[in-house]
């Protein structure tokens, strides 16, 4: 027996080959058959494919999208054919639920992205190289090593009691996005931790398709977790055939992007005075640079350091280093008759732009995927593990315990250099005589304070299915995400020794205040499992077709979290959370959250050119009141594909489809918003609290929030209608949505007046308004024989409106996890991303009213509107060039308009190093349009005269202080959000396959990439990237950024190879 | 077809079965984190309402009292305080202090009173009763007219209307005879033990080893709380309802009222964040700089003409540096040095010191019983003053000492008191009451001139150098939050930050 198999075998030859496109472009996962046989293999993502056949079979090759052909293969031994596109009708996209639909069917706008797209220039997290290509997609990545990326769709609808996330689904199981290590203890922290979101634990490697549904017709039957769209990612699976490998890796070299411009006028000092007693200041408020040598900073054993008063250029630049990363993946896969196997390993090593280990990552990952055939009984399954361990630096404003490494490197005045500061320990830098009080030495803080994360995180699915008659079946799938994450921090304890320059022997007589030190544990787990039972009917009429499903579906979410913190450490150097004199303090929360779900979806087709969906969904949930918890919602759409139905075929046209939807879902409150509780009885005050247990007392009090029993789920409804057309057989498209979403009964904590005992009310109310359109454009301006040219293009806009907030205040204040005095504000009108900061009083007509005392301006009583923090409108252009084995392409991602905030900014214009400062030379001057009040007229109003008060050079600083200054300083602080990146770009190389067959290898590609070069912001901004922020990645990131770390620009070289 | 009708009907069964263990299965929202609202008690929520009162009275308001006070004044080296030292408050300003004390003290006073009330347990129906009277007194004195009457009722009432403080105080007066006029031999007290955090109960807070705490116990230190507040708040009255101020004080004399001879105050704060005095964490541990308040010129120079040792206890030196009040503009380099006031982390917070009321008896003496008792009463008050900070006051009443209880008139006398006063509120972190009595009497005096002229006279108030209000005049209150303004409809139109408070001078 063993013998006639090989004998059978020694009949068989390999054929190598590849399948291509009418532009010469490899068609990914194109399935080759060998006529009359059961042998069947799919292409790799190249379109490169090897079979093994006998002499003069004929080869069967199709593809979703084109039409199928078929090739003798007489004696060759290598075969490249190419396929005719079969139009966009019968392009295939993953909808809802995980089901593959023809695209043709569905009423409402998708993207979708396959494997060589996301992996062209290696990201990490697949999400970012989406950025700039998704029309109606705020896809940006937050600056920072290792940091999250955020993702918005269509805006943001949910101000308050939930978020703005969409759904991530892999094969078809909602996974959990969380971004551990984020919490502090502080009511307020003030310091900021991105260890990075679970979604980047997925190798992007080992994605097949990323389909993007952005809006609620599209998403509604997955109830509420996709309330605000869904990404559906579809894993690579086995396919039959012998044993592929593939193998990616590549070695990626970053560094920091975009830093503020300083000042090159002034260097260190205050009150326009350089050194003498203002030599402790850690400002650039001194005297012009004249180039003589002068001493600065600490005197020590009688001695002082001497240096040329100058400028120190790219002096920021030059603290950061060039990150060096390494993306390796591996994968086997293959399969028999009945069953299909695909493994694939991933490991990524980094170490970032920050000097030492502070940004360290490393990530393993494996996964195990099979599918199985048996008769009418399919079972899939996956399995995925991942461990990552990373560093990060934190950042903010530094506390009691210590200082922010990014603060002090910004504060530096600029005519001392940082990089001279790294021998920390040198007696002129080290914590007793740095040159300031004021601040710390920022390599202090990096090499003995250290943040570290390990996290594991198993997820996966089992999918039964049985065909029961072949127009029915049932699916069962069941799939669960459990992610935990330890997180280790500490800050050194340290303290100026008495008598040095910064225990008080300076002339400011400032004393450094000791750093408390610190140590915190978190332990972080999210487990979510999710189950559908599905029964599918499919009957096709006369001219009428049906395809039908019932589901229910079982969810639930729980979390737990404890941290634990100690400070004021005891033993320098010892990092345990025994080592304190006073007790630890430690926080323990858990949540759980359950729903179920039963619904229903119909698609009744017309002759394949008109087709009708119906779905409904009914949700009962944990969250809300247990005697009102189910909620129904419904939702319809529909495809008309007209170029079908009228004969279109003497004109350029090649398809034209319209198509309109409407849905609606429910989403359920977060947990325990409906039962009245006591809290732990700690008392906070501003920059700290008074905490219970108290001298062997503890107490709990009322909680300040007044829960609601009768809450109800916020409901989010949305119509779209779209236009997609297509000409000159193909080569030129266009796809225009335009949709308007809802979001109705938000849930929140409505703060109210004081005196009522309470804080705040939750409570459902308001409705706030996304309507948009968006865009997406392709053409292909030269199809040759050997040289193709694609360009793509999408255009988006969303107009954002507060509709009403009926029964609530006149308007929602955004919390940040500062305690700014600027905040966004959703008032009734506006967007919920308007702006509001302190504004100078100002009289009737428009004069600013100032202090006679100072000439520096008064605050005025209630905040000021300072513009919108979201975009007007969102562009992207993506270009790709095929010439023979070559692959050109590259993508601009363009953003306009909006404000944010930059704290970078604030510590800037508080040192004096930021540009703006050197307003006037700083000389004295009168601040224009300026009036004092001088007593009062007949009728008892203010009677003002001109204001004859300069602002002098000594109050220069003041002037641009936030703390003297506030009215004033957020003029400068807010800065245009406009930007335009070339976000990536890459070339690739195809070796030629009699070179790659040399090394038994069925394919090889090299490719040089690179991503976020060249930025461009408008002159006004010379602080940040604007797509930096450390304020999360959700509404509150819209504000902008406090002192957070600097984006980063990247460039590599790939290898990807099949065997 | 067959198969499909067939599979629908195993598909409702389905359904059926499974939703009908729905509502087990979804019945878990309740927290785990929290426990309910049914639990609270009066013990359990005493010392939290008691420590929000501390947090606010001895931690925000106490750094607007200690510059309003003119014991201490903003920094030339740092920011913090600006706008309190120009007298630039607006709606923004203290609207954590104003939550706190709404939300976190009267808000559960109020639950603890309603519970005391329903179970008959007059200690803690007392007990609360005169933390939230003093707790209100405080907001009336800071913003003059305060939602009251109709205020902490949740969400039965979101728009409470303002009160005059006239009326606030009588009810307030009021609701302290009910409470004292209560049965505390009942059965159904229940005694406080170490939850009382301002006169503890010895011993464990077990209630059998407590047994003998109603006879006795705290209570009746309570009592005299009670009478010392309706005593301090009768006094308030003298300037715009004289009648019923010295009708208030005569009936709690001829009653027999007993006054306090021991401070009513939170201690047992220790130097650890979170367990420290709430100014001290407020003003040191949470912020990177220990030395944004710095001496005073006004109190300093009236400490170093008397040669007063206790000037050590406020700045940390027998001489000082300071600064003239709100000259945080002028950094010379001498002010680099000027002292700082000398904060301590295991202050306690006072809510009536030993030393005011006997400051507070003696000026009801002066006014209303001819003077008798008043010198020893004033001598009481100095010598309980000196010692709080560690120093022996005798020399100073002595016959020709510095501090000798005047003979002259009337006026004079409550100048003493009134004076003396204002310096012992510096201890226990009660700098705003030393801001409150200087507008009921306007002593310490006024200068007419700034504290840098040679002819200033030396404890005299002087306006701060970068005042935004019109020449001369001095802040009498601080404005409504506007967190109260927007969630309030009721509020009334803001008033300038000179106009007085209603019992104000």
């Amino acid at each position: 027996m063993l013998c006639l198999t090989i004998q059978v075998f020694a009949q068989l030859k390999t054929i190598t080959g590849r399948v291509t496109n009418a532009e010469g472009k490899g068609i990914s996962y194109a399935t080759v058959a060998v006529k009359g046989t059961s042998t069947t293999v799919a292409a790799d993502e190249n379109g490169n494919f090897s079979i093994q056949a006998p002499p003069n079979a004929v080869l069967q090759f199709s593809a979703s999208g084109y039409t199928s052909s078929e090739l003798n293969i007489r004696d060759q031994a290598f075969i490249e054919t190419r396929l005719t596109a079969g139009g966009a009708l019968t392009e295939v996209v993953v909808t809802a639920l995980g089901q593959t639909r023809s695209k043709a069917k569905i009423g409402y706008a998708t993207s979708s992205f396959n494997s060589e797209e996301i992996n062209r220039s290696s990201p990490v997290n697949p999400m970012d190289a989406l950025a700039g290509k998704v029309p109606g997609a705020n896809i940006s990545r937050l600056g920072g090593p290792n940091s999250s990326t955020k993702v918005i769709l269509r805006g943001y609808g949910v101000i308050q009691g939930g978020d703005n996330q969409p759904l991530y689904v892999i094969d078809g199981i909602p996974m959990t996005d969380a971004r551990f290590g984020e919490l502090d203890l502080d009511l307020l922290p003030s310091e900021h931790y991105d260890f990075g979101q679970t979604l980047a634990d997925l190798n992007p490697n080992d994605i097949e398709s990323i389909s993007v549904l952005k809006g609620t017709a599209a998403t509604s039957i997955y109830g509420s977790q996709a309330r605000n769209g869904a990404i559906l990612i579809t894993t690579k699976r086995g396919r039959g055939g012998k044993l592929k490998v593939e193998y990616a890796g590549s070695v990626n070299f970053s560094m920091v992007s975009k830093l503020p411009d300083l000042q090159e006028t002034f260097g260190q000092g205050w009150d326009a005075t350089h050194g003498g007693t203002y030599i402790p200041e850690n400002g650039s408020w001194g005297s012009k640079f004249d180039a003589r040598k002068r001493v600065w900073g600490s005197i020590v054993d009688n001695s002082q350091l001497i240096k040329p008063y100058v400028f120190i250029d790219d002096n920021v630049r030059n603290f950061y280093e060039t990150a060096v990363e390494a993306n390796n993946s591996i994968s086997f896969s293959g399969g028999g008759e009945n069953t299909n196997y695909y493994f694939s390993y991933n490991n990524v090593y980094s170490n970032g732009v920050v000097p030492t280990n502070t940004d360290l990552l490393s990530r393993n990952g494996v996964a195990l995927r099979t599918n199985s055939k048996y008769n009418n009984f399919t079972i899939n399954s996956s399995f995925n593990y991942v461990n990552r361990k990373a560093n990060a630096p934190f950042t903010g404003q530094g506390d009691a315990a210590g200082a922010s490494m990014f603060e002090d490197v910004l504060q530096v005045p600029t005519d001392i250099k940082v990089t001279d500061f790294k021998d920390y320990k040198n007696k002129f830098f080290n914590v007793d005589n740095y040159f300031t009080p004021y601040a710390e030495n920022p390599y202090y803080i990096l090499y003995e304070n250290r943040a570290t994360q390990t996290s594991d995180r198993f997820f996966g699915n089992v999918d039964l299915s049985y065909r029961l008659t072949p127009e029915f079946s049932a699916q069962l799938r069941a799939g669960g995400d459990f992610a935990n994450a330890r997180t280790f921090a500490y800050k050194a304890v340290n303290a100026p020794k008495p008598g040095t320059w910064n225990a008080g022997n300076n002339p400011e007589g400032a004393i450094r205040k000791p750093d408390d030190g610190t140590v915190r544990e978190g332990s972080e787990y999210i487990g979510a499992i999710n189950g559908d039972f599905i029964l599918r009917y499919n009957h096709s009429f006369d001219k009428i077709t049906l395809e039908a499903l019932a589901g229910y579906n079982y969810n639930q979410e729980q979390s737990r979290t404890v941290l634990t913190e100690i400070t004021k450490l005891l033993i320098p150097g010892f990092y345990n959370l025994s080592n304190s004199t006073i007790k630890p303090n430690s926080t323990d929360a858990s949540t759980k959250r359950r729903s179920m779900a039963a619904y229903g979806q119909a698609i009744l087709g017309y002759q394949e050119q008109l087709y009708l969906t119906l779905n409904a969904r009914n949700d009962w949930s944990s969250t809300l009141p247990i005697n009102n918890n189910s909620f129904f919602y419904p939702g319809a759409n529909l495809a008309w594909i007209a170029s079908r139905t009228f004969d279109l075929s003497n004109t350029k046209v090649s398809l034209l489809k319209l198509r309109a939807g409407y849905g609606k879902t429910g989403s359920d409150p977060l947990p325990y918003l409906t039962a009245q509780s006591l809290v732990l009885g700690s008392i906070p005050i501003p920059f700290g609290s008074v905490d219970f247990p108290f001298n062997g007392v503890s107490s709990f009090r009322s909680s300040t929030q007044i829960a609601n029993e009768s809450l109800k789920p916020i409901i989010t409804s949305e119509a779209e209608a779209g236009i997609e057309a297509r000409f000159f057989k193909n080569r030129l498209g266009f796809d225009v949505t335009v949709y308007d979403k809802r979001t109705e009964g938000q849930i929140f904590a409505v703060p109210i007046a004081p005196s009522t005992g309470y804080l705040t009310l939750v409570k459902n109310i308001g409705t706030t308004q996304n309507k948009g359109i968006e865009v997406a454009a392709d053409v292909k301006p030269v199809v040759k024989k050997d040289l193709t040219w694609t360009v793509n293009y999408t255009f988006s806009k969303n107009k954002n409106k507060v509709l009403e907030l009926e029964g609530g205040p006149d308007y929602v204040r955004i919390p940040t996890y500062y305690n700014f005095n600027a905040e966004m504000r959703a008032y009734p009108g506006k967007p919920v991303t308007a702006i509001y900061a302190p504004v100078p009083k100002m009289t009737e007509d428009g004069k600013i009213i100032v202090n006679p005392a100072t000439g520096l301006s008064i605050l005025s009583d209630d905040k000021g509107f300072y513009g919108n923090a979201d975009y007007d409108f969102m562009m992207g252009l993506t270009n790709g060039v095929a010439y023979k084995n070559w692959n050109l392409n590259f993508s601009l991602d363009y953003r306009k308009g909006g404000i944010m905030y930059s704290g970078t900014s604030e510590l800037l214009l508080f040192t004096g190093n930021a540009y703006v400062t050197t307003y006037n030379d700083r000389r004295p001057f009168i601040i224009p349009n300026s009036v004092i009040e001088n007593g009062v007229d007949a009728n008892g109003k203010p009677v003002y005269v001109e204001n004859t008060t300069p602002v002098l050079e000594a109050d220069y600083d003041d002037y641009w202080n936030h703390g003297t200054n506030d009215q004033f300083t957020y003029k400068y602080s807010f800065i245009d959000r406009s930007f335009l990146k070339l976000r990536d770009i890459s070339l690739s190389y195809r070796l030629p396959v009699t070179w790659a067959s040399k090394i038994r290898s069925t394919g090889l590609m090299l490719t040089a990439y690179g991503g976020n070069f060249l930025l461009w912001t408008p002159g006004s901004n010379v602080y940040i990237d604007p797509e930096a922020s450390n304020l999360g990645n959700d509404l509150t990131s819209q504000f902008g950024e406090y002192r957070t770390a600097p984006t980063q620009f990247h460039f590599g070289v790939s290898l990807k190879a099949s065997f | 077809m067959k198969i499909f009708f067939k599979s629908s009907f195993l598909i409702i069964l389905f359904f059926a079965i499974v939703l009908s263990g729905c509502k087990k299965v979804l019945d878990i929202n309740k927290s785990p984190n929290t426990p309910g609202q049914e639990q609270a008690t009066p013990k359990l929520v005493f010392p939290s309402a008691v420590m929000a009162t501390a947090a606010q009275v001895g931690g925000e308001y106490a750094i607007l009292g200690a510059l309003w006070g003119e014991y201490a004044t903003q920094s030339a080296f740092a920011n913090q305080y600006r706008t309190v030292e120009q007298y630039n408050l607006n709606g923004l300003d203290f609207e954590d202090a104003y939550e706190g004390m709404y939300a976190r003290a009267l808000g559960n006073y109020q639950l603890i009173i309603n519970k005391a009330r329903e179970q008959h347990d007059w200690n803690w129906f007392l007990m609360a009763t005169v933390m939230k009277a003093y707790t209100a007194q405080v907001l009336v004195d800071l913003y003059g007219e305060i939602p009251f009457f109709e205020a902490l009722q949740g969400s039965g009432n979101l728009a409470p209307k303002f009160d005059d403080g006239y009326t606030i105080y009588k009810s307030l007066l009021d609701s302290i005879d009910v409470a004292l006029g209560k049965d505390f031999a009942a059965s159904t007290n229940t005694p406080a033990g170490k939850a009382d955090l301002v006169f503890p109960g010895t011993g464990s807070t077990d209630i059998a080893a407590d047994a003998d705490w109603i006879t006795k116990g705290n209570i009746n230190k309570w009592k005299q709380f009670a009478n010392t507040l309706e005593l301090k708040m009768y006094l308030r009255m003298v300037n715009k309802k004289p009648a019923e101020a010295q009708a208030g004080i005569q009936k709690l004399y001829s009653a027999g009222a007993n006054f306090l001879t021991e401070d009513a105050a939170v201690r047992g704060f220790k130097a650890e964040p979170g367990q420290d005095n709430p100014m001290y964490e407020q003003n040191i541990q949470g912020l990177n700089t220990s030395t944004n308040i710095r001496a005073s010129f006004t109190l300093a120079s009236f400490l170093q003409a008397k040669a007063d040792p206790r000037i050590v206890y406020f700045y940390g030196s027998a001489n000082p540096v300071s600064m003239h009040q709100g000259d945080y503009l002028n950094t010379t380099a001498t002010y680099g040095s000027a002292n700082t006031l000398v904060q301590r982390a295991t202050d306690p917070v006072v809510f009536i010191s030993a030393a005011e009321s006997y400051f507070l008896q003696a000026e009801a003496r002066v006014r209303y019983f001819a003077g008798a008792d008043a010198k020893a009463l004033y001598d009481k008050g100095v010598l309980a003053a000196f010692t709080s900070m560690g120093e022996n006051g005798a020399p100073f009443i002595a016959a020709g000492g510095k501090y000798e209880f005047p003979t002259g008139s009337q006026e004079q006398q409550i100048e003493a008191i009134i004076v003396q006063k204002w310096i012992s509120f510096g201890y226990g972190v009660h700098y705003l009451e030393g801001y409150f009595e200087r507008n009921r009497t306007g002593y310490p005096r006024t200068s007419p001139v700034y504290s840098t002229e040679s002819s200033y006279v030396p404890g005299q108030f002087v306006v701060s150098k970068n005042t935004v209000l019109p020449a001369g005049a001095f802040p009498k209150r601080i404005p409504i939050p506007n967190e109260e303004r927007t969630g309030n409809a009721n509020t009334p139109a803001s008033v300038p930050l000179t106009t007085p408070v209603w019992w104000s001078l």
